[in-house]
């Protein structure tokens, strides 16, 4: 009895032998795919948004347009009131730290380099400038605060970029509730695939298993030769489908940076965020395994 | 369960029924000392199989409490249940191999489902084997052995793990109608060394060879026969 045999471990669970397991790779590659895509568009907005924050924090310039009349010091006069009803309003606005108007001076100082030394600027219709600065934490709704400074002051109107800006920023944002239900609905899908082929596999094997439970088997043990089997699954899946992914991402970044006026110049990935990207055939391969060990888990306390 | 330390099986009041059917026991009371040996008989389709497969934990009973190795299997958890099933070793009636495991990895089975370690089911395995001396089939796919083969390995796999309660269910009518004789040493062997065993059979040789108690099944009842006992329920009604 000296001869020592090799033996060839069998697996009980003849696992690889569904046929079920090439439409899971499918399904997973697929999954994979429209989340590799979907996700580094949900990151590019990210960046984008950080990048347009970062510009409309902090401070706020609201212009006082001139009014026009013959008599230069009652329009100057009139002016000035409706800047002092802009400041009223302003100040009462939440997140507005201070309001601080513009002195004459300053006012030149701005208005020389488009008119030269020599133009004597107190014969023409001034606007006035007031320069708001705001909490860093405030969170503002420019078109909002746009109409009702207009209420409050006629003459008054908002630094038009910013406005701009925030009503992109809010496009911007529903994109990424878009993309990150998309992210959700592509997830629950997959897992609820996994979740069906394996109850159709325990159903399959059912015989075995019902040995294996007779012989001590706890649950576990079935299981956990479900999770390694779509743990292998979920990451050959993840795998084509990131393979497939990262040539579009590249394409789609390459038509964003051709889009002139660098509105979405920022949209660059970061090393961050391509190491999310890659990093998803491993979280495929993560929820295959735990979707399938809870499936089998809930499945057999029924079953046996 | 206190006053039956020494009991590897207590039922109480047990009965059993399929589905919205009859019941096919009713108020069975019976309490299986450890190093007992037992035969279980009764007509086809009295319920020897219906009551072993309470025994070794598959079944539920409809009504009554069962406790097995003193436990009550009403208020044991499902973890608990299968390392209770552990300390049990089943022949089925109809071998219940899996086909496409070769020999050794059928018999290997309880030893892998508590994660015994490889080079130690190794040894235990191929010694058995050569036991019941399949060695040359060893590596030979399940569906690949005659009858005769095919029960020695489900015998094998029954006592690898040197179970403390052995239950055999009848030979099917492709094999013998009997175990053979080396096996059913096997068993005397086991149970002297306080393994319980309760083998159901029809074979009146069997029955008439080794002088042990016998569990008879009749009328959804059970009643215990000794072999002196020359009541008239015996093998005749097979
Ligand atoms: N899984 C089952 N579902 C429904 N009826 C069953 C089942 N198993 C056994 N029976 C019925 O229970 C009765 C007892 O069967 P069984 O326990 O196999 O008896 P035995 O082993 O003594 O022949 C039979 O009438 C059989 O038809
Ligand atoms: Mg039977």
């Amino acid at each position: 009895m000296s001869k020592s045999v090799y033996i060839a471990r069998k697996q009980e669970l003849p696992l690889k032998g569904d046929s079920t397991s090439l439409f899971l790779q499918v399904i997973i590659s697929i999954a994979v795919f429209i989340f590799a895509i979907t996700l580094s568009g949900v990151l590019s907005i990210n960046s984008i948004l950080e990048n347009w924050n970062q510009s409309i924090l902090g401070s706020l310039t609201v212009q006082i347009m001139p009014i026009n009349d013959a008599n230069q010091e009652k329009a100057a006069a009139e002016t000035l009131a409706y800047q002092e009803k802009a400041i009223e309003f302003l100040q009462t606005v939440e997140g507005v730290i201070k309001v601080t108007p513009l002195d004459d001076e300053q006012l030149k100082g701005l208005i020389q380099p488009w008119l030269g030394d020599g133009v004597n600027i107190e014969n023409l219709p001034m606007p006035r400038i007031i320069d708001v600065k705001l909490a860093s934490d405030a969170e503002i709704d420019f078109a909002k605060l746009a109409q009702d400074l207009a209420v409050a002051s006629p003459q008054a109107s908002l630094d038009n970029h910013k406005l701009w800006l925030s009503k992109l920023i809010r496009f911007a944002d529903g994109l990424k509730l878009i993309a990150l239900t998309i992210l959700l609905l592509v997830t629950a899908i997959s897992a609820g695939a996994i979740f069906y082929t394996t109850q159709m596999s325990l159903g399959l094997h059912r015989y075995i298993i019902e040995i294996l439970h007779i012989m001590g088997a706890k649950d576990a043990y079935v299981a956990q030769q479900y999770a390694k089997r779509m743990a292998v699954l979920g990451l050959i899946g993840g795998l084509f489908g990131l393979l497939f992914a990262i040539p579009i991402i590249f394409f789609i970044g390459s038509l964003a940076t051709q889009i002139e006026g660098g509105i979405i110049s920022e949209a660059n990935l970061s090393i961050g965020d391509w190491i999310m990207i890659l990093i998803l055939p491993l979280f495929a391969m993560t929820i295959s395994m735990f979707t399938a060990y809870y499936t089998v888990k809930r499945t057999l306390q029924k079953m046996l | 369960m206190a006053e039956n330390s020494n009991s590897i099986i207590e039922m109480r009041n047990v009965g059993i029924r399929y589905d919205q059917g009859p019941e096919i026991l009713s108020d069975i009371n019976l309490s299986l000392k450890k190093g007992s040996f037992h035969f279980l008989t009764g007509k086809s389709g009295a319920g020897k199989t219906s009551l072993l497969s309470m025994m070794y934990l598959w079944q539920r009973p409809s009504r009554g409490s069962i406790s097995v190795f003193g436990k009550d299997i009403n208020f044991t958890n499902r973890d608990s249940l299968a390392s209770l099933r552990r300390r049990i070793g089943v022949v089925f009636q109809d071998f219940r191999l899996l086909e496409h495991l070769s020999a050794f990895d059928n018999v290997a089975l309880p030893l892998r489902v508590c994660g015994m370690e490889e080079r130690e089911v190794r040894k235990r395995v191929s010694e058995l084997l050569s036991w019941v001396e399949l060695d040359r089939h060893m590596l030979d796919a399940a569906a690949t052995l005659s009858g005769g083969e095919k029960q020695r390995v489900a015998i094998a796999r029954a006592v690898i793990n040197r179970p403390e309660l052995l239950l055999a269910d009848e030979p099917t009518g492709n094999v013998d109608n009997f175990i053979a004789p080396k096996l059913m040493k096997l068993f005397v062997e086991l149970n002297k060394l306080g393994t319980t065993v309760v083998i159901a059979t029809h074979s009146d040789k069997l029955i008439n060879d080794f002088a042990y108690p016998r569990l008879h099944l009749q009328n959804r009842g059970l009643h215990i026969l000794y072999p002196s006992d020359k009541s008239g329920l015996g093998g005749s009604d097979v």
